[in-house]
């Protein structure tokens, strides 16, 4: 058998911790919380409290009351409720969308179904350095706008956006705004009710938790059209019986998250890794170095081909643009909006450290990352400008 | 993008990397390009008494196309000059398992060779 590849891939998902696997398997066999939360039974009883427990701790988390978080599948059915509830429930006849470029295609792919409803949508463009500044928002919002949605950590290139400014921006325009956290929860502090945010995406699966699972932080005075029918669980929200054993993941692993404690942690082995890549001649950041999450790292080398460079480290988990993207040869949408011709947006990789990642980890990818970067090189020795540039 | 076995073993040792050093004697070069497709291959040939002795490629592409520079190389060495004019990309796109979006790449590796092959005549010229 294979080694197991090296895995620098943590912005796409993480490994389930221990203790998250603890919790959630205790709700699955006859001998657990196994019931309907929904239930009148005692057992449903015991199955609610295991709910509302993990609603406590993904709330405290993000600094919320836990009345606001509403469960949903992940960040992505999370994006659309936010988007789309907003709009079906919106009275005026004309309304306008405000988002970015560099947004997930979860909330890209929203705002395009907006637009064939006859909803104007206005995309913010980032600078080179993938930073959107709030003059732009308020210079973007009209009386019509219903909305703004910005994520709050870039997927592709780990560039924070200053939510706290833009929130005061939307709250001075009574304007809702919406924040994809899907990669910040757990890893930089949110502060929900402090900045005023109405609306906040966020999943588990990121953060060492499980997959399918995730909320949507609802601001009190938030009006929401549900997306899903068929009950009312989730404060008529979200309909579907609410699976308790990824709920009681999903709260462990916001119980478990300390960003205070892993934030550093992850910056640290991140700095790691740039140190040993930028001794690569030519190596680029692409992102801006002084707003970056502590645990993605997006670099280019010019001059190698982004195919061959991900054969070559097939021994160690990265992705190119998105995962959700990576098999599509296009270039990312993100790494273009920084201004990267296809060539340099197709030579970088993205790498992402998480809680498991080991500074041996950081040292061998490096080693291979080097090694593979020269022989590619070597192998185009006099190729033409374009190959680089 | 998956990759068939033969694919991953000619990109990570691929027969003729590198180049012939200058003033070698017998040697012709081909150059081709595609920056739509991303791809740009140079080989060097060097032919005596009429045989192919030595293949060597450098190339900026994918992993298809430097198993496809490679395989061909590997099979050029030792056969007629004129081989170089009449490459059978079937059975090396068949070799490789080449998906149909990438035949554009080897048609510019053909296009390389055919260059060392009509450098070749200008050299008998």
């Amino acid at each position: 058998m294979s080694e197991r590849p090296l895995y620098l891939d943590n912005a796409a998902t993480t490994a389930v911790d221990p203790a998250v696997i603890e919790a959630m398997t205790a709700c699955l066999g006859s001998d657990g919380s196994f019931e309907n939360p929904s239930s009148a039974h005692p057992g449903g009883a015991s199955a609610r409290r295991l709910v509302e427990e993990a609603r406590e701790r993904i709330a405290e988390l993000v600094n919320t009351r836990a009345y606001g978080i509403v469960f949903t599948s992940g960040a992505t059915e999370s994006n659309n409720l936010a988007i789309l509830g907003i709009f079906d429930a919106d009275e005026r006849p004309n309304g306008h969308f405000v988002t970015t470029r560099i947004e997930h295609h979860s909330v890209l792919d929203t705002a395009h179904a907006l637009e064939a409803r006859g909803i104007d949508v206005t995309y913010l463009d980032c600078d080179a350095e993938g930073v959107v500044t709030p003059e732009q928002v308020l210079d973007a919002v009209t009386d019509a706008t219903a909305l703004v949605s910005i994520m709050h950590v870039n997927n592709e290139i780990g560039v924070v956006q200053d939510i706290e400014a833009i929130a005061e921006i939307c709250a001075s325009r009574q304007v809702r705004l919406h924040v994809d956290a899907a990669q910040s929860a757990g890893k930089i502090p949110l502060d929900l009710s402090g900045w005023g945010v109405d609306l906040c995406s966020l999943t588990a699966h990121k953060a060492h938790g499980p997959k399918g699972i995730g909320a949507l932080y609802v601001a009190d005075d938030v009006v929401l059209a549900p997306q899903l029918h068929g009950g009312e669980q989730e404060r008529g929200l979200r309909a579907g019986t609410l699976a308790t054993h990824q709920i009681v993941g999903m709260g462990k692993t916001f119980e478990l998250a300390r960003p205070d404690r892993d934030g550093p942690m992850l910056a640290n082995l991140r700095a790691m890794l740039w140190r040993g890549l930028e001794r690569i001649d030519g190596v680029r950041l692409n992102g801006c170095a002084d707003r970056t999450a502590p645990h993605i790292l997006n670099v280019c080398f010019p001059g190698v081909d982004g195919e061959s460079l991900r054969l070559a480290l097939a021994d160690i988990a990265v992705s190119a643009g998105s995962a959700c993207a990576s098999d599509l040869p296009e270039p990312s949408h993100v790494l273009s909006s920084l201004g990267l011709s296809d060539a340099l947006a197709q030579s970088s990789l993205r790498l992402s450290v998480g809680r498991f990642t080991k500074p041996a980890d950081i040292e061998r990818a490096v080693e291979r990352i080097g090694a593979e970067v020269a022989r590619l090189r070597t192998l185009a020795a006099g190729a033409p400008a374009w190959c680089s540039s | 993008m998956d990759y068939s076995l033969e694919v991953q073993r000619r990109f990570d040792l691929p027969h003729g990397a590198g180049e012939l050093p200058d003033g070698t004697r017998g040697v012709v070069h081909g150059e081709a390009e595609d920056r739509s497709l991303g791809i740009w291959v140079r080989f060097d040939v060097q032919v005596h008494e009429g045989l192919i002795r030595v293949v060597r490629f450098r190339l900026f592409g994918c992993p298809h196309a430097v198993a496809a520079a490679g395989l061909i190389a590997e099979g050029l060495e030792g056969q007629p000059a004129r081989s170089l004019s009449c490459l059978d990309l079937r059975t090396v796109a068949d070799d490789l398992d080449l998906p149909a979006e990438k035949f554009g790449k080897l048609l510019r590796i053909e296009d390389a060779l055919l260059a060392c092959w009509r450098a070749l005549g200008a050299t008998r010229d």
